[in-house]
């Protein structure tokens, strides 16, 4: 399905040049660690969300089938019981940028949900609120993003917030 | 609504696993709590999909939502619009018909005890909560002088109330209350209502819920120790936390009793252990003993049958009866809640399971808590049993006790007025007509000589010689030494 690996890394250690037929992926060891590519990342990502890898709280897959980029993804969580989110399915956008997995996904809710560190007018997560993000590190995935909010919703600051109604999303 | 590749007409929804079109794919079904393989044709709709999911997991069509990929599947879609194909996972939730989110379900069970649905204020809980708030405020108020520190927690209660009247306002609450310390299981259910952990969560609702109870109110003014534990919004959110969380409470008390025993190795503190431990400790666990059978605190630890004990808890044994036989462990002291003069004696008794502190009644203590304000807490208590009862069945009771031993210094930084002759006896008499009233009937069968045997023998070895005087003094304070002493000395001109 793909044929351009992409492969951005700027360390200046030793490569491995050339690239196996087929298009697998091309592995830069940089000193004692592995680099995966982003894409081949995305791809394993992906299969995993069809899987159903987890404990199955929280979903993810490509917006679109079609986005080669693997850029644009989906993602749900499902409201933890005994918290006022409960019985409820939040939708987000996960967008993996370029630098993805070096660099944290952007994430947004699109289902209206009051939490801490998700802005009200727009959904939008705040980086720094989401310890998965602040900290980010390569071995991060969405499906750990998309975890860590859900864990957010179980804390104790969060988990009797009033809601707004079902249903509503974010419209800008 | 979209059929199936419809090329067969026959092929019509009561299709399951044989499909002339398209092949057949598993998918597998997958809820928080389980996970089902389904066959279904790859053609088939989301619709379809579901029917067979209502029917192997036995729900009705319209209370499933399924998401794959994280997206949730319509009912007009197709699965392979999906790109849901054989192997592949799907979530699956179920929605459930009552929300706990309402508060709505967890209250039910408690109508029946609280005499109220304390989620009967249906609709957000933001609401509820400024309900909350009124209510308590006015009727609060209103009911007789029931120093009832649950008061404001049974308020709740009083929801009801506003529409019911209140006829057995005191009743309820007593029956609730005892019902909540003999049903840890009911307890956490309320406490796990929404509304409840609502309420709970906010240190200042819960502070004026507190303080707009009269009683609480004097007592605040004569103890400053209170008021200082309800202005402390951390500790105050701490024992809301603990009240909330049983398994949280015990494994508190646990660490408590702990830094209790670490207590005792500062030099002065054993003593001052010893001295909250006979004031405070003693008669409120007999007094709340008499009430409810046993050690409300082991019953509030989650002692009840069935409930999981971490094995990382120790203590579950009630405490000793200090009015048994005194030759068993520690004989009773009545905690007159005076302060002591005469020499220390320092016994040594190995802290036991059912003994935590290590508390041997001969040492007696220095009057580091013998301040005015622990002889006006006690004067409110033997004034009024019901308090000391109704204190007593105050979870966060224990914290303000665990706040009061680790600050030994607050209670010290009141000047302590001349302590041995602080109590008179009319504040003696009191305690001690209360002390055995919680006893009940449970008088020793023993001659009060052979009862107080030990006790005799301590007095005597401090230097009262005077075996009768002892004796009458024992039999008046019940057996605690250190108010025999008081009233020893007290009968002499100080």
């Amino acid at each position: 399905m793909l044929a351009h690996v992409d492969s951005k890394a700027s360390h200046s250690c030793v490569k491995l040049v050339g690239c196996p037929l087929g298009g697998g992926p091309l592995l830069i060891i940089t000193g004692n660690c592995v680099k995966v590519p982003r894409n081949f990342r995305l791809l394993e990502e992906l299969e995993e969300g069809q899987k159903g890898v987890g404990d199955g709280t929280v979903s993810w897959g490509l917006e679109d089938d079609e986005d080669m980029t693997l850029t644009r993804w989906r993602g749900m969580i499902i409201g933890p019981p005994r918290t006022i989110y409960e019985n409820r399915m939040y939708s987000l956008k996960v967008e993996c940028g370029p630098r993805y997995p070096e660099a944290p996904p952007f994430v947004r809710f699109v289902t209206k949900i009051n939490l801490n560190g998700v802005h009200n007018s727009n959904g939008v997560v705040d980086t720094r609120a989401v310890s998965a993000l602040a900290k980010w590190q390569n071995s991060y995935s969405i499906r750990v993003v998309l975890q860590e909010l859900r864990r957010l919703m179980m804390c104790k600051e969060n988990m009797k917030l009033p809601q707004p109604p079902e249903g509503q999303i974010y419209t800008n | 609504m979209e059929d199936n590749g419809g090329e067969d007409p026959v092929n019509n929804n009561n299709d399951t696993t044989v499909s002339s079109e398209g092949s057949i794919i598993k998918v597998t079904v997958k809820t928080p709590k389980d996970k089902e393989e389904i066959a279904i044709s790859e053609d088939a709709s989301v619709t379809q999909f579901k029917e067979e999911i209502s029917r192997r997991f036995k729900a009705k069509q319209d209370q499933l939502v399924l998401i794959f990929a994280g997206k949730i599947l319509k009912d007009g879609d197709s699965l392979n619009q999906h790109g849901i194909k054989d192997g592949l996972t799907v979530h699956l939730v179920i929605k459930t018909a009552h929300k706990a989110g309402d508060g709505a379900s967890s209250s039910t069970s408690c109508t029946s005890q609280v005499g109220s649905s304390s989620g009967s204020s249906s609709g957000p809980s933001s609401a509820a909560h400024s309900s909350t708030v009124g209510s308590t405020g006015g009727p609060a108020s209103a009911p007789p002088q029931t120093p009832n520190i649950l008061t404001g927690f049974g308020d709740l209660s009083s929801l009801s109330s506003m529409g019911m009247g209140s006829a057995n306002f005191m009743e309820l609450q007593q029956q609730m209350q005892s019902q909540l310390m003999s049903n840890p299981e009911m307890l956490s259910q309320i406490m796990e209502n929404p509304l409840v952990q609502n309420m709970m969560s906010n240190p200042d609702l819960m502070r004026q819920m507190i303080v707009a109870n009269p009683q609480m109110q004097q007592l605040m003014e004569r103890n400053p120790e209170i008021s200082h534990m309800l202005n402390n919004p951390e500790l105050m959110r701490q024992t809301m936390e603990l009240a909330r969380n049983p398994a949280m409470m015990q494994e508190m008390m646990r660490n408590q009793d702990r830094a209790l025993s670490n207590l005792e190795s500062i030099p002065g503190g054993y003593n001052a252990l010893r001295r909250m431990y006979t004031d405070i400790q003693e008669p409120m666990f007999s007094a709340a003993r008499d009430q409810f059978g046993n050690n409300p605190f082991s019953a509030l630890g989650g002692n009840s049958d069935g409930g999981v004990q971490p094995s990382r808890t120790e203590n579950r044994e009630p405490l000793p009866n200090p009015w048994g036989p005194p030759s068993s462990t520690n004989p009773s002291e009545g905690g007159g809640g005076t302060g002591t003069t005469g020499s220390s004696t320092t016994g040594s008794t190995n802290p036991s399971v059912s003994n935590p502190l290590g508390v041997n009644s001969a040492s007696l203590g220095n009057g580091m808590f013998s301040s005015p304000g622990m002889q006006s807490l006690m004067q409110q208590i033997s004034e009024n049993p019901q308090l000391m009862q109704n204190m007593l069945s105050a979870p966060y009771m224990r914290s303000m006790m665990q706040s009061l031993a680790q600050n030994p210094d607050m209670a010290s930084q009141n000047p302590a007025s001349s302590p041995s002759a602080g109590t008179n006896p009319a504040q003696q008499l009191m305690m001690q007509q209360m002390l055995q009233m919680f006893a009940g009937g449970n008088a020793s069968s023993q001659t009060p000589e052979v009862q107080f045997q030990q006790q005799l023998e301590q007095l005597g070895a401090m230097g009262f010689i005077n075996r009768e005087a002892n004796l009458q003094a024992l039999i008046a304070t019940g057996g605690d030494v250190n108010a025999a002493i008081e009233r020893l000395l007290g009968s002499q001109p100080s």
